[in-house]
């Protein structure tokens, strides 16, 4: 980084962003990315910081995926915006990935643990 | 199913790729606004709300282009960006595009014109059905009668009883038919039509023979096993080209009544196109018909084997076993048959068997004839592909040193180095692609034009030029091959540009890998030239020995018309009239100034020999049974065969006179190697024969069969002397005349006088007798010149392969010359400097490739007449034009050098 970034935040793990993106679409219903990149800072009480334009190859990814659907949409402030929602396919993707989540975590918690 | 839906969507990405970069670009933009407010509400200024969001969102281009990878196609993309910039590069520099190309399209045109022969002659089956299941009695090509056992015990030639016995006693085939292992000429006439008689190719065969191979009439009906019945009415079947070239594919001929042979046919139906019968040959039967309708055909005897069979196995069954069976029941019915193997033969019945060989091309006659000269000419043709593949590296090399600079700048700039690799191979494989497409053409009229050559003297052959689907599949993946092969070194090295040099200014890297590479292919392609030079020139000589060789006659001023009296009817009573007649009005024909008949004459195809009795000698069976042929007055002088002893055949050596025989020295040396041969007695039959004929004149040797080996031994007999109660055989089928002038201009005259005695008397053939010779060396012919246009291309591209390379040194050295004249070298010295490298680079290579082709040569002997492989005033020959050419090729630049102006070069740096 560059810049000088007024506050640390921990960069997101790898591999979970599609996770992240998931979970907070199950929750909010219609995001457009602003809002989920938004909504993934303010959630995780701004530890996580996504670094934001890495949100956009994993939406198009998601896309080709089936995961979820996109239609246009027009903002709060009258701008016209890409808005996601999560598709049967996707709520399916984000139970495997919660329960890989998990189980990677509480294997990491038990190594950690045991020290 | 998901894997469906998303190759959907895609799909969908790929076609709206325009409309989703937009939308994903605005969607980006608008994040940044959002954050940038953001910041602005937080009570940042302007500009740095504006940054700081930037900064957050990080490189926007790279992540639309990550996004983008996301959809998959990003190397369709990077495929179509690199096939652009290909086509652009290579019309930045249309000359090398030309050049390239045009080498290229020979090559690949060479190569693909002798595969389009090899699928043809060689992979291609019969156009009928189930060719797999076909299966050939026998396992050799032996033609074209035999009596008793056969060559080696392995039978090929069947009698008719013989053949009905085998094929009605194996119930493993389905069919097994019975044909003319050779076709039969023709005399035909449709009846009711005014014209003369014409001569036509037919095959006798079974009348099962359709049915075996499964091959249908396209119009009427094929030959059914009812037609080839003694007292049938005689049908006929016509094939396809035929009816179409010579009957305009008149529906009225299917029915029409054919006078063949002076017998009347019905013709009953028109075989597919694309069927040529059992044998892939020049000039297919026009007609097939049926055994039984031939009233010379030896049906009932069990003596003459005459008749080629193939069979159709039915599926499932083992052909090891069928053969096993088969054997048997030939030795047993060899055994069963006395009069088939006299008794002095009958220990060698058990060694008589039948090799059941796959037939799915038929008689293998034609990939038995050019095995060996396709062979030669693949590697010919791959060795020529190769020069032009290292002459377009080399050019590529010089070019690609020339935009080292582009390359390093780009390498700079950050352009992976794998993707300027694929570039490049980009634009080889392009180059190779267009070069594949314009070698198809090349293929095209090369293919023809070999055709032509190979079958010279022919009407029609069965294989088409055009390119077939695995034709242009090879053709293809040659292209392909080629690409990678000429482009692989050029990229890598094109690659491996130090960014440092953009930087530094061109031109001023020491290290040289272009010229690593560039020389060794200069010496492989002088290599590769001069063992095409060195093949051309012996094929070449040889052609030249066998064509102007002592053949034991002259063929200058000579014309031979074939004719064939049996076919107009003739009874052997009716003979003497006929040959009467021509011998009076042929002389009579202007600028004749001598005219014989004979029955056949030199090298013409045709060869007749048969066990001799000498009166007073055992018979001799250590040799194979002399030649023999019939002959009018006058003969010997009107093919200029000179008389050593005694007397020729004359006028009056008449059917009632007493009999003679002319020999040849061969006939001399083999039967009286101590005796005075005149006066002596021979006879053909058995012993009781021996004292028919009184041998009169000895004449020279002359070849009328094998144009390599010594001249057989021969007698000659008069035209229609035979001993009483002999029916007499070889009527007269050739006349000779010897004319002053052209011989062709003759043949309306001949036309006219031979109709003019009998008009139902078919002109088989009118030629020159330089022609009838000529066409004995056809295969030889075609490797000659192909050769030669190869060795020329080999030598021209090796030449132009110096050259580019020395002006590119030339050019590279430009500086270093410039200081060497400045500091005192003399022109003399620039010109060795220069030129020394590339007589290395020529003396190295004709030190790998003579030696080559002597090694390559001795694989050649066996097609070579009269001239040594390792002979050296070719081997001198060749290198000397090849050396000549080149030292011109590199004088050329190095000239150049020399009048480089040591002020203009030190000036450049």
């Amino acid at each position: 980084m560059l810049g000088g970034v007024p506050l640390h935040r921990d960069e997101i793990p790898p591999g979970t962003l599609y996770l992240l993106i998931l979970r907070t679409l199950a929750r909010g219903g219609e995001m457009h990315g602003y809002e989920i990149a938004d909504s993934i800072q303010r959630i995780s009480e701004d530890v996580l910081q996504v670094e934001e334009g890495s949100l956009y190859p994993a939406l198009q990814r998601m896309l080709i995926k089936g995961w979820v659907k996109a239609k246009w949409g027009v903002t709060a402030g009258d701008r016209r915006a890409r808005y996601y929602q999560l598709t049967t396919l996707g709520r399916k993707q984000l139970a495997v990935e919660v329960s890989q989540f998990e189980r990677v975590m509480r294997a990491i918690a038990r190594v950690v643990q045991t020290a | 199913m998901t894997f469906f839906s998303e190759l959907g969507r895609r799909l969908l990405m790929l076609v709206r790729r325009h409309q989703f970069d937009r939308e994903l670009e605005e969607e980006m933009r608008l994040h940044q606004e959002l954050r940038e407010q953001e910041h602005l509400g937080a009570g940042m200024s302007a500009e740095e709300a504006h940054y700081t969001a930037r900064r957050h969102f990080g490189n926007a281009t790279l992540t639309q282009e990550r996004s983008r990878d996301m959809w998959g196609w990003s190397w369709l993309e990077n495929a179509m960006q690199d096939v652009r910039y290909g086509l652009r590069q290579l019309r930045r520099s249309p000359g090398f595009t030309a050049v390239a190309v045009l080498t290229l399209a020979l090559g690949i045109g060479a190569n693909t014109a002798i595969f389009t022969l090899i699928d043809a002659v060689m992979l291609r089956s019969l156009p009928v059905a189930n060719p797999g299941q076909l299966y050939r009695l026998g396992d050799n090509n032996n033609c074209c009668v035999m009596i008793g056992t056969q060559n080696g015990g392995s039978f090929v030639l069947y009698s008719y009883p013989l053949y009905e016995h085998l094929r009605d006693d194996t119930t493993d085939f389905s069919e097994v038919a019975a044909f003319q292992p050779f076709l039969s000429d023709l005399s035909v006439r449709r009846s009711g039509v005014a014209s003369a008689a014409e001569p036509y190719k037919g095959e006798f065969v079974s009348g099962n023979y359709f049915t075996m191979f499964g091959v249908g009439a396209i119009a009427g009906r094929a030959l059914s096993s009812s037609d080839d019945k003694s007292g049938a009415p005689p049908a006929a079947v016509m094939s396809y080209h035929t009816w179409q070239t010579h009957f305009g594919g008149d529906p009225s001929v299917i029915g029409a009544t054919f006078t063949i042979n002076t017998v009347p046919y019905t013709v009953v139906g028109v075989t597919p196109p694309g069927f040529y019968g059992d044998t892939l040959r020049s000039d297919p039967p026009d007609f097939w018909l049926p055994l039984a309708a031939d009233p010379d055909r030896w049906l009932f005897s069990a003596e003459p084997e005459w008749l080629y069979l193939i069979g159709r196995l039915r599926p499932g069954v083992a052909p090891e076993r069928v053969q096993a069976q088969l054997t048997g029941e030939l030795q047993q019915w060899l055994g069963s048959r006395p009069e088939v193997i006299p008794e002095r033969d009958r220990g060698d019945i058990a060694k008589q068997h039948i090799h059941l060989t796959p037939a799915p091309s038929g008689v293998d006659q034609m990939q038995t004839d050019y095995a060996a000269a396709l062979r030669l000419l693949v590697t010919i043709a791959a060795l020529v592909l190769l020069i032009a593949c290292a002459n377009i590296a080399n050019l590529l090399l010089a070019r690609g040193a020339a935009d080292r600079s582009a390359s390093a700048l780009r390498l700079a700039l950050g352009a992976p180095r794998a993707r300027l690799i694929r570039q490049k191979l980009t634009e080889t494989i392009l180059l190779a692609v267009a070069g594949g497409a314009a070698g198809l053409y090349v293929a095209y009229a090369g293919t023809r034009t070999i055709l032509l050559l190979a079958f010279r003297g022919a009407h029609y052959i069965p294989i088409s030029p055009k390119p077939s689907l695995p034709v242009l599949g090879f053709a293809f993946f040659l292209a392909l091959v080629t690409g990678v092969v000429f482009g692989a070194a050029p990229a890598w090295i094109g690659s491996r540009a130090d960014p440092a040099d953009a930087l530094r200014g061109a031109g001023r890297s020491t290290g040289d890998r272009t010229s690593v590479v560039q020389k060794p292919l200069i010496i492989l392609q002088v290599a590769f030239s001069i063992v095409l030079l060195i093949g051309a020139g012996l094929v070449t000589q040889s052609l030249r020995n066998l064509e102007y060789q002592h053949f034991g006659f002259v063929t200058e001023g000579r014309l031979i018309v074939n004719i064939a009296p049996s076919l107009a009817g003739y009874t052997p009573d009716k003979l003497d009239g006929l040959y009467q007649r021509l011998e009076e009005a042929l002389p009579r024909i202007p600028r004749v100034l001598s005219a014989s008949l004979s029955w056949y004459s030199p090298l013409g195809g045709n060869n007749a020999n048969e066990g001799v009795y000498i009166h007073g000698k055992p018979p001799d069976y250590r040799w194979t049974a002399p030649s023999w042929d019939r002959v009018g007055p006058h003969y010997f002088e009107t093919i200029g065969t000179r008389l050593l002893r005694g007397r020729a055949i004359e006028e009056r050596d008449t059917p009632a006179a007493q009999r003679i025989a002319v020999i040849n020295e061969t006939f001399a040396r083999r039967f009286f190697p101590k005796e005075d041969p005149i006066g002596q007695h021979l006879g053909m039959g058995d012993a009781s024969h021996s004292g028919d004929y009184e041998i009169v004149g000895i004449v020279e040797d002359a070849k009328y069969q094998d144009t390599r080996g010594p001249a057989y031994a021969t007698f000659f007999l008069p035209l229609l002397q035979t001993p009483p109660g002999e029916p007499l055989r070889g009527w007269v089928g050739a006349i000779e005349l010897y004319v002053a002038g052209k011989p062709e201009d003759l043949e309306p005259f001949v036309r006219k006088t031979v109709a003019g005695i009998d008009p139902n008397l078919t002109i088989l053939r009118v030629q020159s007798f330089a022609e009838q010779v000529n066409l004995n060396f056809n295969q030889d012919r075609l490797i000659a010149r192909l050769t030669e246009l190869f060795g020329l291309l080999a030598l021209i591209l090796a030449c132009v392969g110096l050259y580019g390379v020395t002006a590119y040194a030339v050019e590279r050295r430009t500086n270093e010359i410039g200081i060497r004249m400045a500091l005192g070298a003399g022109r003399r010295n620039v010109l060795g400097l220069v030129l020394g490298s590339a007589l290395t680079q020529l003396g190295l290579g004709l030190a790998i490739g003579i030696p080559a082709a002597l090694a390559g040569g001795r694989l050649l002997a066996g097609q070579l007449y009269g001239v040594k492989s390792y002979d050296p005033m070719i081997l001198g020959l060749a290198a000397s034009i090849l050396a000549g050419c080149a030292v011109l090729a590199a004088s050329v630049p190095a000239r150049r050098a020399t009048k480089v102006d040591p002020m203009v070069a030190l000036r450049q740096e």
